[in-house]
C-alpha cells in the first residue's frame, strides 16, 4: 500500500506553534493531549536516569494529537461513504488499517472486543439493579442429587 | 454514556477498559476526534460526525502505545547521540526514520526554537 491519502486533512494541533502562554511553546491548549498524561506515559516506557526535554514532551503532545487528528479524519470519510453517522471503535480500527499503521489495527481490534465484552456484563449487572442476581446451584448439591434419586428421577 | 459507579467495575473482568482510569481524557480526546471528523465531514456532506461512547476509550489506550512507540524510537536517537535527555531533535529522527510516520514530518518541522530547556 502507498503512503496514505489526506486530501482534506487539516493538522489538528496547527495553532500550538504560535502560542507562546504558560512558558512552554504549547501554553495552555486545550485542543492537544494534556502534556502531563503525556509525560507520564513517556516517563514509564524510558529508564530511570533518562530525561525528558521540555520541548520534546511538547512535541510528543502535538504528534499525538495529530495522531488522533489523523485516524479519525480517515475513519470520517469512511463513514461518509457507508452513509453512517456515528464514527464506533470498527471505524477506528478499519481507519487505522487503511493508513498503514496495522500493529495498532490489531491490537486495538482486540482491545475494543475485551471492551465491548465487559460492557455487556456490566449491562446486564445494571439491568438487574435492585433485584439480586440467583443462580441455581440445587443440581450441584448431593442432597438434592439423592431426593431425586428417590422419587425415581434422575 | 453512563457513569460508573466506583465499584462495578470489579465484576466485568476489563476494569481497565471499561471503568478506567484511563491513560488519558476522554473527554479530551473527543473534542480532538469532533474537531477533526466535522473538518473531514466539511469537504463532503457537511454533518457533523457523532462519536460512539467506544472511540475515546480505543484511542486512549491506541495513543498510550502510539506514545510510547515514539518515545523508544526518539530514545534510540538520543543514545545513538550519547546523552541521557531526549530532545525535540531525537523525535523529529524517530519520525523520519520510520514510515508509517510519515503524517508526522510537518508536526516534527514547524518548531524552529533552540531546545535547551530541561526538566
Amino acid at each position: 500500500m502507498g503512503s496514505p491519502q489526506h486530501v482534506s486533512h487539516v493538522r489538528a494541533s496547527s495553532s500550538a506553534s504560535t502560542d507562546v502562554d504558560g512558558g512552554g511553546l504549547n501554553g495552555n491548549q486545550d485542543n492537544l493531549l494534556p502534556i502531563a498524561n503525556v509525560g507520564r506515559i513517556m516517563k514509564d516506557v524510558l529508564p530511570p536516569q533518562a530525561k525528558i526535554s521540555k520541548h520534546a514532551k511538547e512535541i510528543i503532545q502535538e504528534c499525538a494529537t495529530e495522531f488522533v487528528g489523523f485516524v479519525t479524519g480517515e475513519a470520517s470519510e469512511r463513514c461518509h461513504q457507508e452513509r453512517r453517522k456515528t464514527i464506533n471503535g470498527d471505524d477506528i480500527c478499519h481507519a487505522m488499517r487503511s493508513l498503514g499503521l496495522d500493529h495498532y489495527a490489531d491490537a486495538m481490534r482486540g482491545y475494543l472486543r475485551r471492551y465491548r465484552e465487559s460492557e455487556e456484563v456490566a449491562a446486564a449487572l445494571n439491568n438487574n439493579n435492585g433485584r439480586e442476581i440467583q443462580i441455581d446451584v440445587r443440581d450441584e448439591l448431593s442432597i438434592f442429587r439423592s431426593n431425586e434419586q428417590r422419587q425415581g428421577r434422575n | 454514556m453512563r457513569q460508573a459507579r466506583p465499584y462495578s467495575g470489579m465484576f466485568c473482568g476489563g476494569v481497565s477498559a471499561r471503568t478506567g482510569p484511563h491513560a488519558l481524557p476522554l473527554a479530551r480526546i473527543k473534542k480532538i476526534m469532533k474537531r477533526s471528523a466535522g473538518e473531514a465531514a466539511a469537504a463532503g456532506d457537511g454533518g457533523a460526525r457523532m462519536i460512539s461512547g467506544e472511540a475515546p476509550v480505543v484511542f486512549s489506550k491506541a495513543c498510550e502505545l502510539f506514545i510510547a512507540e515514539l518515545t523508544r524510537r526518539a530514545w534510540a536517537a538520543t543514545l545513538e547521540g550519547k546523552r541521557r535527555t531526549v530532545h525535540r531533535e531525537d523525535v523529529a529522527d524517530a519520525v523520519r526514520n520510520t514510515d508509517l510516520f510519515d503524517f508526522l514530518v510537518d508536526v516534527v518541522t514547524t518548531h524552529n526554537v533552540d531546545d535547551g530547556a530541561t526538566d
